[in-house]
């Protein structure tokens, strides 16, 4: 342990010392809590700046986290999203009378769990990592203790990650049981040296890993709590719950794909991930034409998404050059999927009276010509996550799918762009509601702060931004994906 | 320098004043209308100086601009303009302020985002014709989505949700699927030459390869999708369900630009992606295409024969003109191509211009039922008058523009398709009786119905829209060699005659 590992890790020092300054702040000085939101804002963006100035010297802490060019990705859009989030968040604790400190150290805390499951090779870091984030969100998710959805939501996500959990510390113990070491490469060398096709100790583990892991990113058919939990949180921590812990556990399904695949059942896994992609996109497409409140709509939009990010993880191939095209194609899906995402969660929020209430699709009639920055920031979003060009979520489907179509899988290819035409149906009626349905007689009171204006114009600009100059993106999601490869 | 950046400032002018627009107040509504105007001008300016830039003898692409853009994946922003693509972008560019000047003042709500809506919609059609890389030339295509989504839906008739969503459903349905297709062209080239390309000149050489069936056949399945996705745009027969429904309800503006450009950008597709990129695909698909685009003709004459509304009676027109033009592109041969491409303008003009028309009558009455009218000509007689041009020029007389399309279409395909020629020419004649009996209900017969009595005759303003489309339609009909000209080269460098 030396000082350069030390210096490494600043950034998540930096967030816990920040979380800890806001709890004590909010004790001492309760009449500066207007100001934690920006403050919160403002130790994730010193925390961005900590990363991609300080060092990448690789595995630190003897290996238990690797400080690399993925850990910069993945943080930086981890730590985009809080800044995001905590922007979001002042007015709408405002609103609904829950502007304490708590709030922003739980989600400087669940990011500094995030950074830590999405930065390590070593199975027990990924674990303590990942309890810190769902410990954190637990309470987020039940935050406005006086209401009952969102204590059921708090409940539901408290009571099913418990158990993906366990899956996934069992599914650990089984792979360090068959390979006897917690590190992916170290375990991926040792299945490389003593070939173990079809032990079913191993394949038992990895299949209770992508359980778990599943169950996180909630794809069919481990999908059912995130209609439920989406619709009763906070929605600034819906759009965090959307994207953060989706990502990380997504880069560390990657992970174990990298190291452990290519040893021990590469066609079935192949044939498994591909699976759950069509099943997720489908049913989630499907299933969301069908909703009425917009934030049941968009958890099973994520559902649809994550399985389009899995195709990206079907169409990875060992040996492949620069990582893979497909591993950079769900690193890009995962930057794209957070602006887009996050700036429809900003709208939403906007886009609600009160917090008991629900967010009827149908309440947005005619907002399009009443509120026109923040209309056309959710059409932009809608439009993005439909993939239609010149948007960045066209980007990243682009890049998946050109994945599957380079190793063979153009079927898969083929059943994503049919789904994202199916998807475009609900997307777009999002649209027609704010354009061209009038305003309802007594027209709903939705505030729209500057700041909620603010978050949900910055991911709007980098949803177009990235869309149409998309290189500096792609060559930073490449850059992180040569990482799996070494 | 100019040279260098020429396509980007035809197809930007008008996107740039879009996004300018957005930044002005929502009541400054004769503001919008003057900057979509002049910005439509300049566009059309611009146009012309390619035109004057542009070597008709030369089969490739002229003012070429290659910038990196993507460059890992071999993505380029790349434009070019041969001769097919200029004249098309001569007619779009030649529409679009007529069509702000026809609809000047009949958008009253939200003009603000009808002229955004329009500009955005002219751009992204120009990139569709300049693109001269597949990824750029895509994302061109899907862009014109988002805006006639919402002329159609937010300025449109009664129906107009309906017609919206079915426009959009129908397109995309057809290009989600030409994505991978060219996914799987690129994807080919690099293992052919092992080098990253989306530029179009590369695919030339090295075409897909060639299976058994067609499910084991990569180059007719691909060509397949590209297909598709034209024809949906054309819209060749069965898949022409979406036209009627989106030309009744848009609004005027909406119409003409669909009808007038939008629906060349499938036969566009067809004549620069089709034969070049899939040759054998192509020579497979030319029976069922023939056929399709013979059905077409036939039935879209007789469906318009049998309507009651003006409008859907010009809308099921287009849907016969288009088959002779896809006709005339799969019959292959430099005179049926050229007849093709000068019968995709033709057909610009004169459904543009009926469109227009039929716009003026409804704002007058607000009714487009051919019951409705009667006698016209003895109180509109200047509308009477551009009505029958218009009416002439569509069904092809001697002398203005339609004939000579025609005459080239038919001509060109008879010596390798006379039974298409027959039965398609019969659609010609009965492009003649509908137009002609329509013309007669409207404008010759009693004037039995008295709100008809006191209809104002056509306004200077739409004199001024109409006026240009009619020295087109003569101008064309007299001397086609100007177009042709232009493009003969690079429809021969595609026919390989």
């Amino acid at each position: 342990m030396n000082p350069v590992d030390f210096q490494a890790i600043a950034p998540e020092l930096i967030l816990i010392v920040a979380g800890c300054v806001l709890v004590l702040a909010d004790a001492f000085v309760p009449r500066w809590r207007g100001t934690f939101g920006a403050l919160t804002a403002a130790a994730a963006m010193i925390a961005v700046a900590a990363r991609w100035m300080g060092p990448l010297p690789g595995a630190v802490f003897s290996d238990a986290l690797n400080i690399d060019a993925l850990a910069r990705f993945v943080d930086s859009y981890v730590l985009l999203a809080v800044i995001l989030v905590a922007v979001l968040a002042g007015p709408y604790l405002t609103r609904t009378g829950a502007q304490v400190g708590e709030f922003y150290a739980l989600l400087l805390w669940a990011a500094v769990g995030a950074m830590v499951l999405g930065s390590s090779d070593h199975l027990l870091t990924v674990f303590v990592g990942l309890e810190l984030l769902s410990i954190c969100l637990y309470v987020l998710n039940a935050f406005h203790r006086g209401s009952l959805v969102s204590l059921e939501a708090g409940f539901k996500y408290l009571v099913v990650g418990a158990f993906a959990s366990a899956l996934l510390l069992f599914g650990i113990a089984l792979v360090f049981g068959a390979t006897g070491s917690f590190l992916l490469p170290s375990a991926g060398g040792a299945l490389a040296a003593r070939p173990v096709f079809g032990d079913p100790v191993l394949l038992a583990g990895l299949a209770l890993i992508v359980a778990g892991a599943s169950f996180k990113l909630a794809v069919v058919p481990f999908h059912a709590w995130a209609p439920d939990v989406y619709q009763g949180s906070p929605t600034p921590v819906t759009a965090f719950l959307s994207v953060v812990p989706k990502g990380v556990m997504l880069v560390l399904l990657a992970r174990v794909v990298v190291h452990l695949a290519p040893h021990a059942a590469t066609t079935h896994w192949v044939s498994l991930i591909a699976i759950l992609a069509v099943l997720s996109q489908t049913l989630g497409n499907l299933v969301a034409i069908a909703q009425q409140d917009i934030k049941r709509m968009l958890a099973y939009s994520g559902i649809a998404h994550m399985g389009y990010a899995l195709v990206g993880l079907a169409a990875y191939r060992p040996g492949a050059p620069a990582g893979g095209e497909g591993l950079t194609g769900v690193l890009v899906y995962l930057a794209a999927y957070t602006v887009m995402n996050v700036a429809a969660f900003a709208v939403v929020s906007a886009f609600s009276e009160g917090e008991e209430e629900q967010h009827l699709i149908a309440d947005l009639a005619g907002q399009g010509w009443q509120r026109p920055v923040l209309a056309a920031v959710l059409a932009i979003a809608m439009f993005s996550l439909a993939g239609i060009p010149p948007t960045v979520g066209f980007i990243a489907k682009f890049m998946v799918f050109r994945a599957a179509v380079g190793q063979g899988l153009t079927w898969l290819a083929v059943i994503g762009v049919l789904n994202s035409f199916i998807s475009a149906f609900f997307y777009l009626r999002v649209v027609f509601l704010l354009y061209m349905k009038p305003l309802p007689k007594r027209p709903p009171a939705f505030t729209d702060p500057w700041p909620t204006r603010l978050a949900a114009g910055a991911c709007a600009f980098a949803v177009l931004a990235f869309g149409i100059l998309p290189s500096w993106l792609v060559t930073a999601a490449e850059t992180a994906a040569r990482v799996f490869g070494r | 320098m100019l040279d260098h950046a020429l396509l980007s400032a035809i197809i930007f002018t008008p996107g740039a004043v879009a996004l300018a627009l957005v930044f002005t107040p929502r009541r400054a509504e004769t503001l919008s209308r003057v900057a979509g105007l002049l910005a439509s001008l300049v566009t059309l300016a611009l146009a012309l100086l390619a035109w004057s830039r542009f070597d008709g003898a030369n089969p490739d692409f002229q003012l070429v601009e290659v910038r990196t853009w993507l460059p890992t994946l071999g993505i380029t922003y790349r434009l070019g303009v041969d001769g097919i693509a200029l004249v098309l972008v001569l007619l779009t560019a030649f529409l679009q302020p007529l069509v702000f000047i026809a609809t000047w003042s009949t958008i009253h709500d939200k003009v603000k985002g009808y002229i955004t809506a329009m500009l955005l919609l002219e751009s992204g059609i120009l990139g569709a014709f300049l693109a001269t890389d597949l990824f750029l030339f895509y994302i061109f295509w899907e862009v014109m989505l988002i805006p006639m989504y919402l002329i159609i839906g937010v300025w449109g008739g009664e129906r107009r949700i309906y017609a919206a969503v079915k426009f959009v459903l129908f397109t995309l349905s057809g290009s989600v699927l030409m994505l991978v297709a060219i996914l799987v062209l690129g994807w080919h080239l690099h293992g052919v030459t092992g080098t990253w390309s989306f530029a179009y000149e590369d695919f030339l050489h090295s075409p897909l390869p060639l299976g058994s069936g067609f499910w084991g056949n990569p180059q007719l399945l691909a060509f397949a999708a590209f297909a598709l996705a034209f024809a949906i745009k054309v819209p060749v027969f069965p898949l022409h369900t979406w036209l009627p429904d989106a030309h009744v309800e848009a609004p005027t503006g909406g119409s003409i630009v669909l009808a007038g450009v939008l629906l060349k950008l499938g036969t566009f597709g067809l004549l620069r992606f089709g034969k070049p990129l899939f040759p054998t695909a192509w020579e497979q698909a030319t029976p069922l295409f023939i056929a399709l685009a013979v059905i077409g003709v036939v039935y879209g004459s007789l469906v318009a024969w049998a309507q009651r509304d003006i409008k859907k009676l010009v809308a099921y027109s287009s849907v016969a003109h288009m088959g002779f033009i896809v006709l005339g592109l799969f019959a292959g041969g430099v005179a049926a191509t050229q007849g093709a491409l000068l019968q995709m303008i033709n057909h610009g003009l004169s459904t543009g211009a009926l469109f227009m028309l039929v716009g003026v009558i409804y704002d007058r009455r607000h009714t487009r039922l051919i019951e409705d009218f009667g006698g016209l000509a003895k109180v509109m007689p200047l509308y009477t008058g551009a009505f029958m041009i218009a009416t002439l020029s569509a069904i092809g007389l001697p002398g203005l523009n339609g004939f000579v399309g025609e005459f080239l279409i038919l001509t060109g395909s008879w010596s390798t398709h006379p039974v298409a020629v027959a039965i398609a020419a019969s659609g010609v004649v009965l492009g003649a009786i509908y137009m002609l009996s329509l013309v007669e209900k409207v404008f010759w017969n009693a004037l039995t119905n008295p709100d008809n009595a006191h209809l104002a005759d056509m306004t200077p303003r739409e004199i001024l829209a109409f006026a240009p489309l009619a020295v087109m339609m003569v101008w064309i009909g007299v001397h086609p060699a100007t177009f042709l000209a232009l493009s003969e080269a690079a429809v021969r460098r595609i026919i390989g005659g």
